[in-house]
């Protein structure tokens, strides 16, 4: 009897899992806030939108495993390294490419597999009081490597996609040849093994263990907001962004984005979800709650990133697309600088 | 003869054995297959990385587990203090800190700006106390955080063996005249080894299957580089040589381990003459140090974590308000209930075909198929994805059945399947352990009165068993409480428990939403711990 209860039990699981409208979403980029989106998108559509989220490698795991059976329809994760790899392993399928679509995301920014929902900057971030505005003048990528950093620049390991990425993009502009010599220099200025996540690089800089840091642009937003507490808020203070490459190609963008999964059972469902991210009501929403910039035209950033400074010159000319062709070079080269 | 053995128990022990070893079976047949695309510098560079990694983690971990396990069994199996009593069942509520969460609690109060650096700003007013607080990152980080969430099995078990450490002998210590740290060292120290060996090699395998807290941490260990060489380059070949390391560190434990248990039966016998030994009451200073210890242990390894995460909970109120708690514990119960009834079930169907049957390569196939303990959660749960798919493409399909994988894979099914492997070790091994104290004569006299074998098993073993069943029920609630890796990667859609939704928002860099559910899951594994609590120090 008690068996018959607990077979009974798991098939009343398993059918609650195929209703008929729905979209499934595998996303490793999950904050609270995205479930009142999701509910919103609900409301609107009559859709359910049944989420797992995870770590992204594991959730691009179980997807190839799983193969024609993976009932998920839509994968969302930050970066376009990892978008880019999960096309590059034929897990995604093209159809992401609605009119709507096309009009609200600009073409270095998505693929017809995947398309990015959100905009962040990889910056340089420094201490006002040690680095001087002479020597910041004209800082690029490319003179993070300038022996004159020595000692005092901070970054994350290696095994980060958000640096795989970055350095994807110094690959593919100018060469990897270069970009190995480049790595070697930057590992010769970190002011320490490299460690912590984007937000303890600013930190570092902020408590004096470094002058310069590189990290996404929505964390020093999110410190100041007060979210991570008054010491964090007082703590950011004590730091300026700086976009490198005005000069010249322009700052570093990426993405968080979603990818259509090739075996998609609702696609046109998923396809309207994307649809509606891209909405400005859903980016009003996305953007205010992660500090990430509006993939649209006409939704304002949180007023926080809009003080960081809008006017600056974006890597429009960089595909999105390449980081995740040039990831393996990138992390070769890093390694082989002795990266940790 | 042969037809005579082969009887409906020996079956379904057999059966059941052979699932719980498919997982493993998987890992070892991935040896003989040949990828492979991870450049070479990769695998010269990190293959010696990650071993010398996990052995400093290793012997870290085992010096510090010692030390404080050791050391707080002796004070409060020995001494007399106040509060010996408290401490005698407070410590083993270390058992309900996970790693990870005590990974994030180390973070989060000495990070830069973190809440060390808040206590000196109240304190001090406004400095720089960055430069000055100390950090617990990296491999220190894991090392603490893994000895103060394990350090409990050295301190159960050893205080276990104190317990009953025969009077006799520290007597004869003393009429020979050893002081009192020569005794120590000389007589009550090499009497519990089994006992402490026994501590540390299950020490040893949670460390080196440990995802959460070093993954947490960015350290390269056999376990997390298994994990990105399979998951990430899908290289094979990489994660086949590290997870043949990883395996030949575990098999050695284990023979270890055995070996110190045979040993332990030897010295347990010793029953004749058996005098309950006499209790020293420490005074002045003494008391004061016996104490100080004892609660610097108990604040370290359970207060620090539950009021870091109290603190955050109090002061980002918003993430606690957002939590859907009651669907999280009914998940995380749900869970719990069925595994529990899963578990023990098929251990005792297992253990008393072994019994019956006496068959020593039932015994053999038992022994190997609860190695699965053995083998990171994270590593059996993809070797299950892979398993079903490999099974689903070149079996179901073959006899015209559509797919299985469905149910398998991201259902409570495929997820109680995974755990039924990984707990399948604790369930089997407290049922023998029950089943060894019921003499064979028993079972003898049963027959003798006309039961049957199921009726022997149904009205003679289980109520003699009730006790032991009732502890394994909660020392596998209390696992699954915890389980993080198996729960994150085989879950259905839309299911989250305290586990997985504390480390989605800690991945994240969301540590603060982390918070309220790492609070809650404490709070539950400690009521677990605490029922409990009389059966674990009894043993």
């Amino acid at each position: 009897m008690k068996k018959i209860t607990i077979i009974s039990l798991f098939f009343a699981l398993i059918s609650t899992l195929t209703l008929a409208s729905e979209v499934n979403i595998f996303s490793a980029r999950h904050y609270d806030s995205d479930i009142q989106l999701y509910e919103k998108f609900t409301a609107k559509t009559g859709i359910k939108v049944n989420v797992v989220s995870g770590k992204a490698k594991a959730l691009e795991k179980r997807i190839i495993e799983e193969g024609a059976d993976c009932i998920a329809d839509l994968y969302i994760t930050a970066d376009a390294g990892r978008l880019g790899a999960a096309q590059a392993k034929g897990m995604l399928q093209g159809g992401l490419s609605s009119a709507a679509i096309k009009a609200a995301v600009p073409k270095n920014f998505r693929t017809s597999q995947w398309v990015g929902i959100a905009k962040r900057a990889r910056i340089v971030y420094f201490a006002p009081e040690r680095v001087t505005g002479a020597e910041l003048a004209g800082l690029t990528y490319e003179s993070l490597a300038n022996p004159k950093w020595k000692g005092r620049l901070v970054i994350r390991k290696s095994n980060n996609i958000y640096n795989q990425s970055l350095v994807a993009s110094l690959v593919k502009n100018n060469g990897k040849k270069a970009a190995a010599s480049w790595a070697k220099g930057v590992v010769s200025n970190m002011a320490r093994t490299p460690k912590g996540n984007d937000r303890a690089q600013i930190m570092a800089v902020a408590a004096g263990e470094a002058d310069i840091a590189v990290a996404n642009t929505y964390y020093l937003a999110l410190m100041l907001s007060g979210k991570k507490g008054a010491e964090q808020e007082e703590a950011a203070k004590k730091v300026k962004p700086f976009f490198p490459n005005q000069d010249d190609r322009g700052t570093h963008m990426n993405i968080s984005g979603a990818g259509l999964l090739k075996h998609a059972p609702n696609k046109a469902n998923a396809v309207s979800l994307v649809e509606f991210l891209l909405s400005s009501e859903a980016q009003e929403h996305i953007v205010n709650n992660t500090f990430e910039y509006p993939m649209i035209q006409g939704v304002s950033p949180h007023p926080l990133v809009v003080a960081m400074g809008l006017d600056f010159k974006q890597d429009l000319k960089t595909k999105v697309a390449s980081y995740g062709a040039k990831q393996a070079d990138a992390l070769e080269v890093m390694l082989e600088a002795g990266w940790k | 003869m042969l037809l005579k053995k082969i009887d409906i128990w020996y079956l379904s022990s057999f059966f059941i054995s052979i699932i719980v070893a498919v997982p493993i079976i998987t890992v070892f047949l991935s040896f003989f297959e040949t990828t492979g695309n991870y450049s070479s510098i990769l695998k010269d560079t990190f293959l010696y990385e990650y071993i010398f990694n996990s052995i400093i983690l290793l012997f870290g971990v085992l010096l510090l587990t010692f030390i404080i396990g050791v050391g707080c069994a002796y004070i409060v199996s020995f001494y007399k203090f106040p509060g010996v009593n408290f401490f005698k069942w407070a410590l083993i509520l270390s058992f309900a800190v996970p790693a990870y969460i005590y990974a994030y609690s180390l973070t989060a109060f000495f990070e830069n700006f973190g809440t060390a650096f808040s206590i000196l700003k109240n304190l001090f007013g406004e400095g720089d106390y960055n430069s000055s607080i100390p950090k617990f990152d990296g491999m220190l980080g894991a090392i603490i955080s893994i000895s103060f969430s394990l350090f409990g099995y050295v301190y159960v078990l050893t205080r276990a063996s104190f317990h009953y450490q025969s009077q006799n002998l520290i007597e004869l210590g003393k009429n020979l005249g050893f002081s009192k740290k020569k005794s120590f060292f000389k007589i009550i120290l090499p009497s519990a080894r089994p006992a402490i060996v026994a501590g540390l090699s299950l020490v040893a395998m949670e460390t080196l299957s440990d995802f959460g807290s070093v993954s947490f941490f960015g350290i390269s260990t056999l376990t997390t580089g298994i994990y990105n060489a399979w998951i990430s380059f899908d290289d094979l070949t990489l994660a086949n040589r590290l997870s043949f390391f990883l395996l030949i560190f575990i098999f050695g434990l284990f023979i270890l381990e055995n070996f110190s248990r045979r040993k332990a039966q030897y010295h347990s016998l010793s029953k004749g003459g058996f005098k309950s030994k006499s209790v020293i009451t420490l005074t002045g200073y003494k008391s004061l140090l016996a104490f100080s210890f004892c609660f610097f242990v108990f604040f370290i390894s359970f207060l620090f974590p539950v009021l870091q995460m109290l603190y955050w909970t109090i002061i980002f109120p918003k993430h606690f308000i957002d939590l859907k708690i009651t669907e999280l514990f009914l998940n995380t119960i749900l869970l719990v209930l069925l595994s529990s009834i899963v578990l023990i079930l098929f251990a005792f169907i297992s253990n008393y075909g072994n019994r019956v049957s006496k068959s020593k390569f039932l015994e053999a196939l038992t022994t190997f198929s609860i190695s699965g303990y053995a083998i990171p959660g994270i590593i059996l749960a993809v070797a299950f994805i892979t398993f079903i798919s490999w099974f689903d493409n070149n079996i179901v399909r073959y006899f015209g059945i559509n797919t299985i994988k469905s149910i398998f894979i991201g259902s409570i099914l495929g997820l109680v399947l995974v755990y039924f492997v990984r707990f399948y070790s604790l369930a089997s091994n407290g049922i023998k352990s029950g089943y060894l104290k019921i003499n064979y004569s028993i079972d003898e006299s049963s027959y003798l009165l006309g039961y049957s074998k199921f009726k022997t098993f149904t009205d003679v073993h289980i109520p003699y068993l009730k006790n032991s069943i009732f502890l394994i029920g909660i020392l596998i609630a209390i696992e699954i409480i915890k389980e993080l890796p198996i729960t994150l990667i085989m879950r259905p859609f839309n299911f989250e428990t305290f586990a997985t939704t504390a480390y989605v928002f800690a991945s994240q860099d969301l540590l603060e939403a982390a918070a309220a559910p790492s609070l809650l899951l404490i709070i539950i594994a400690s009521i677990f711990i605490l029922t409990t609590s009389r059966y674990i120090l009894k043993d």
